[in-house]
């Protein structure tokens, strides 16, 4: 609160003197283009995660069991994946997300449409997991080394994920 | 380090990864027969081109590529096809690891290179049986 005053007082001061109050201090610092990939790829990883937990709670009556778990075993394992891939990448974003300036494009709708066949759903995540893999592999290059890393190991889990879906679908 | 360092260093540790699963794929496919033993020599050809490539890429930037062990250490022992693929599993998972590094690297091409074949190399081992993981590649405190 002191400082807010005191800071209050050199403002009156200096226009008194000829300043241009606050458009002297010139356009609010714009978000870096990393910061803007980081919140795409946290958007995208959210759409992800409510995919699969609308699939694990469509599959949850009508699992076809495998000799390696039911196919809801299967989604719900990597639904748990994605949320902690959700985790670390919200963990790397240090400016509040309302500062970004771009907002992003999800490259499917926000509310996720399954199809109602069990088979088709797991077909459908497949095609979602591939799509997620390409994309953060092309945005690999905008983003600081460390971030680049968790990137490409998510990119990895994504795709591996294509495997374990493509073998519980085929039971 | 300085960016042809860090670039060097990191398809050196990549390099590495594919000797040792070159090597490994050798003990593995000598314990797997029929589809099994295929798939094992398929992969092992795709990791010998990798190595391969890698030796050109780092003698280009004008430095040596580290030459192959003689031997390695294993990190499981195999008188099984049960431990074949487990061998192998443990292999891919491991060059996943050996391309973190250039994931890091300057250069997006080669940032993508890396995530492309590290997205390869957690799929094959996925289909050799490795449960799947969150972070393949990263150390456990993730």
């Amino acid at each position: 609160m002191l400082a807010a005053a005191a800071a209050g007082s050199l403002g009156l001061t200096g226009c008194l003197a000829g300043c241009k109050g606050i458009k002297a201090l010139g356009p609010v610092p714009g978000v870096s283009a990393e910061v803007v990939t980081l919140e795409h790829t946290i958007s995208a990883e959210e759409q992800l995660v409510a995919i699969y937990q609308a699939a694990v709670s469509q599959l949850g009556d009508t699992s076809i069991t495998s000799g390696n778990g039911s196919d809801a075993q299967v989604v719900a394992a990597i639904h748990a994946e994605h949320v902690e891939h959700l985790r670390q990448l919200r963990a790397r974003l240090i400016l509040p997300p309302r500062y970004a300036k771009a907002k992003p494009t999800p490259s499917h709708a926000a509310t996720p449409q399954l199809p109602s066949d069990a088979k088709a759903v797991i077909a459908t995540l497949a095609g979602y997991e591939r799509s997620a893999a390409q994309r953060l592999t092309g945005d690999l290059s905008a983003v600081p080394a460390a971030l680049a890393q968790l990137m490409a190991s998510i990119s990895a889990s994504e795709a591996a994920h294509v495997v374990y879906l493509r073998r519980a679908g085929a039971a | 380090m300085t960016g042809k360092k860090t670039t060097v260093a990191a398809l050196q540790a990549a390099l590495a990864a594919e000797q040792a699963a070159s090597y490994g794929y050798g003990v593995a496919g000598a314990h797997l027969t029929g589809s099994a033993f295929r798939a094992a020599s398929a992969d092992n050809v795709l990791h010998e081109r990798a190595r391969d490539n890698l030796v050109k890429m780092i003698t280009a930037l004008g430095a040596n590529p580290h030459p192959a062990a003689v031997a390695y250490r294993l990190p499981i022992s195999v008188s099984t096809a049960g431990d074949a693929a487990n061998l192998a599993a443990d292999l891919e998972l491991g060059v996943v690891s050996g391309y973190l590094s250039l994931a890091a690297v300057p250069d997006p091409a080669l940032r993508r290179l890396a995530a492309k074949t590290m997205q390869a190399a957690a799929v094959r081992a996925a289909r050799w049986g490795a449960p799947s993981r969150a972070f393949p590649g990263l150390a456990a405190q993730h």
